[in-house]
């Protein structure tokens, strides 16, 4: 699998004209955030960036119905994760694929308290996406969200239709089953 | 509050990543699996050519209206 460049000598800058002033602060300040969700959920740097167009486009077409309830990043967030989860069910559709079962990680996980190390990081992107596509997409996308500092467990709650409790009952459990396949790559 | 939690805990990591850093620099600890991915996250280059079909995209299309509520409450941007 092609992995994206991890450099972080280099970060796309938008360019300064985004159709509006508006639009351009709303990818300047959510294109990473939108775009590492679809890479890593998606588990394909084409088909992130193609969903981080789309996922923009229609937020730029919908602007006029974000009702501020939310925040931007929240909002776009849902429509980030309905259209990968769009894109998984039509792969879906055209591929068998296994039952991914958590609990087997979740029991295999012998050492889950201990922190990750890793030697080197260069390949840690790979390593990532490894362990992350042996999850089941529940616990994928809520490592995800949780992962964003600027979420809190209400907001990352209300994105996958669970309660903050629920969300950090089932975070213990990715966490531990993350933890076991992601030794399993080194 | 949740946010500052999770906060506190990345702040913690890093220490125990400092720490890790001065004994032996090639190797790194993530505390748990999320902030294994904030660094992952952070060190992740968004391709340029997605701001630049953006820009496409978007020019082909009649600028958006202000969101409502800010047209309701005279947002600076209608």
């Amino acid at each position: 699998m092609n992995e994206p460049a991890t450099a972080c000598e280099f970060v796309a800058e938008p360019p300064a004209d985004l159709a509006s002033p508006e639009f351009s602060s709303l990818y300047a300040e959510n294109n990473r955030a939108i775009y590492y969700l679809a890479l890593r959920f998606l588990g394909d740097p084409q088909k992130a960036e193609d969903a981080t167009h789309d996922v923009f486009l229609k937020a730029f077409r919908k602007l006029d119905q974000f009702r501020g309830e939310a925040s931007m990043r929240t909002w776009l967030y849902r429509i980030a994760i309905n259209h990968c989860q769009n894109l998984c069910r039509s792969w879906h559709d055209r591929h068998v694929f296994s039952n991914v079962d958590d609990a087997v990680w979740e029991n295999a996980a012998a050492k889950t308290d201990s922190p990750l190390r890793v030697l080197e990081t260069k390949e840690l992107g790979q390593r990532i996406q490894k362990a992350l596509d042996g999850l089941s997409d529940e616990y994928r996308l809520l490592l995800l969200l949780v992962a964003d500092a600027e979420l809190s467990y209400e907001q990352v709650g209300a994105l996958v239709g669970q309660s903050p409790d629920a969300v950090r009952g089932k975070l213990h459990r990715a966490r531990k089953a993350f933890a076991a396949l992601f030794e399993k790559t080194a | 509050m949740k946010h500052q939690s999770k906060l506190s805990e990345e702040q913690q990591s890093r220490q125990v990543g400092t720490e890790q850093q001065t004994q032996q620099p090639a190797a790194r600890e993530f505390a748990n699996a999320e902030e294994m991915l904030r660094y992952d996250a952070a060190h992740t280059t968004v391709p340029p050519v997605i701001a630049q079909r953006l820009q496409k995209s978007t020019g082909e299309l009649p600028q958006p209206k202000a969101a409502w509520w800010k047209r309701w409450f005279g947002g600076s941007n209608s």
